[in-house]
């Protein structure tokens, strides 16, 4: 497939059922709504090293949160729901809790719930107090007000947790660095106005893509040397004369069609910048289809048809 | 369904005990037995449909009408459901209270919310004496005058007030300035951020706290004789 004078690879990208919640950051203003998110989503890029893989959603405004702060919306993923347990009330503790006038909501419902605030109370040492306030639809949700230095912290006592994929994928292969990121960037400005998808790593770009396995016994994963452009004369490379910097950009997202569309969006973003961008193939990371149970077919994600 | 409605016929001679009609007491009841219940709870002849006209389905919204201070015990024990009275209310209203709404949109006498363990119980009148007297948790809101010894005995919960102006009298020996027994005691003037998710869930109920949006209290905690884990926040 070509676009714009872009190679599309009949390639897929390889991706895993995780574990998923949403919460959601209100505070005084959106500036230390995003630090106590900037927080709480740190050290948060893959869940082979960070345990969860986390980022910020979107921006919400006073009529989208339910104390009516201005706030942001985190999404969090991990590959079981006791990893994700443990790390959203760990980081809760640490990035929400300590945060000026932060403070945190469920944001998705589901008949899964895991504790929010159900353990910080705690920290109360008995002068905490909890109060049953009905949503809109009459329901009651149990919030907890924990005294601070700062007033009191607020929080809501479970958030749910739902059935979500993580690994969605596509690289970008560009006659230079430069243009690689330029185009990853790009891309990713347009992603982050899809819903429910985050982009974990780093500004939600990856340079080391990885493999499974290495030569040294004890290494899970290693560098994915079949894209890497300084080896092209020593392996087998994926790579053609031209290309010399490969950028990826990872997704993880509540449902298979919220990823495929943030894919298709983030492509024909950089497709929209021509040949003349530098950038000359897409392709996706995969690891032969035996791996993980779903499949984003580039051709078929961008309508096209695929083998 | 239309709201299960109560309206008290003219001229009630004596105080009336009103804790058998609670939308957990009458859910699994017809009009008919709703009109025969017994309310005084005895085999006397005073049957409901002795006091009030009644009306309506739908007995997970009761509507008392043309109320006054002589019905006692409204919302005893209450579970779920709402109770809408508009008018004066007597003694007791939601005491021993587990769950539900009551707004009350007159006067309401003492010993209001006595022992609640869980609900909401809205005044937009004036309340009298001993206001959520022995209160386990839920949550209470006057906005008119209170009588002597709000939140007496009080563990958890709170209690919202409206007008400071017009707190209890002085009543023998006080060690605070806002008149409340001494074992309530004054914690400042703050931004509680829980008061606006809790002022939103008002805003469909027919009250005047629906028109409420304020986050700035003065908080008083108490009773310290029973922990002192309540608290009465008297908007500024």
């Amino acid at each position: 497939m070509l676009i714009n004078g872009i190679t599309i690879d009949d390639s897929f990208a390889e991706a895993f059922n995780m574990r998923a919640t949403r919460v959601i950051v209100t505070a005084l203003n959106l500036k230390w709504a995003y630090h106590a998110a900037n927080a709480m989503t740190g050290f948060a890029t893959s869940v082979i090293g960070c345990g969860v893989e986390a980022g910020i959603e979107r921006e919400l405004s006073i009529s989208e949160t339910p104390d009516g702060r201005l706030g942001v919306s985190v999404l969090m993923f991990a590959m079981g729901s006791k990893v994700l347990m443990q790390q959203l009330e760990t980081r809760m503790g640490q990035c929400i809790l300590t945060c000026p006038t932060a403070a945190a909501f469920a944001g998705i419902a589901s008949e899964d719930q895991i504790n929010l605030g159900a353990h910080l109370r705690y920290f109360g040492d008995g002068f905490q107090t909890s109060k049953l306030i009905p949503d809109t639809n009459g329901k009651a949700k149990r919030y907890w007000r924990i005294p601070v230095m700062d007033g009191e912290f607020l929080v809501q006592e479970t958030t749910g947790m739902v059935r979500a994929i993580g690994g969605g994928n596509f690289l970008i292969l560009a006659t230079s660095q430069t243009a690689a990121l330029n185009a990853a960037e790009i891309a990713i400005e347009a992603m982050k106005k899809i819903p429910n998808v985050i982009m974990p790593f780093p500004g939600g770009v990856v340079r080391s893509g990885s493999k499974v396995g290495s030569k040294y016994p004890k290494m899970f994963a290693s560098t994915n040397d079949a894209f890497c452009p300084t080896l092209k004369g020593l392996v087998q490379t994926e790579l053609s004369d031209d290309i010399e910097s490969v950028m990826e950009i990872v997704i993880d997202g509540l449902s298979f069609d919220d990823i495929a569309k943030a894919m298709k969006v983030g492509i024909e973003a950089i497709c929209a910048l021509g040949i003349k961008s530098g950038v000359k193939r897409i392709s996706a990371g995969n690891y032969g289809g035996k791996l993980g149970p779903h499949h984003f077919k580039l051709h078929q994600i961008l309508g096209g048809v695929s083998k | 369904m239309s709201a299960l409605t109560f309206t008290l016929k003219p001229n009630l001679a004596f105080k009336l005990d009103c804790r058998h009609l609670t939308p957990n007491s009458l859910a699994d009841l017809t009009l008919t037995q709703i009109k025969n219940l017994s309310l005084l709870n005895t085999k006397s002849s005073h049957k409901v449909s002795d006091f009030f006209e009644v009306s309506g389905e739908n007995s997970q919204n009761i509507i008392f009408k043309n109320t006054n201070n002589q019905l006692d015990y409204i919302g005893h024990k209450m579970t779920n459901g709402q109770i809408i009275i508009e008018g004066d209310c007597g003694d007791f209203l939601g005491a021993n209270m587990q769950g539900g709404t009551i707004v009350c949109q007159g006067n309401a006498g003492d010993r209001l919310g006595d022992q609640m363990r869980r609900g909401l119980i809205l005044i937009d009148g004036n309340v009298g004496d001993y206001c959520g007297s022995r209160m386990i948790a839920g949550t209470i809101g006057v906005l008119g005058s209170i009588g002597k010894y709000t939140g007496y005995a009080m563990k958890r919960g709170t209690i919202i007030l409206k007008k400071p102006a017009i707190l209890n009298k002085p009543i023998g020996v006080l060690t605070n300035h806002s008149n409340f027994h001494s074992t309530i005691q004054d914690c400042g003037t703050h931004t509680l951020p829980f008061l606006a998710l809790l002022f939103q869930s008002f805003q469909t109920l027919p009250s005047k706290f629906s028109g409420l949006n304020k986050q700035r209290v003065q908080r008083f905690a108490g009773d310290l004789a029973c922990n002192g884990n309540g608290e009465i926040l008297v908007i500024v």
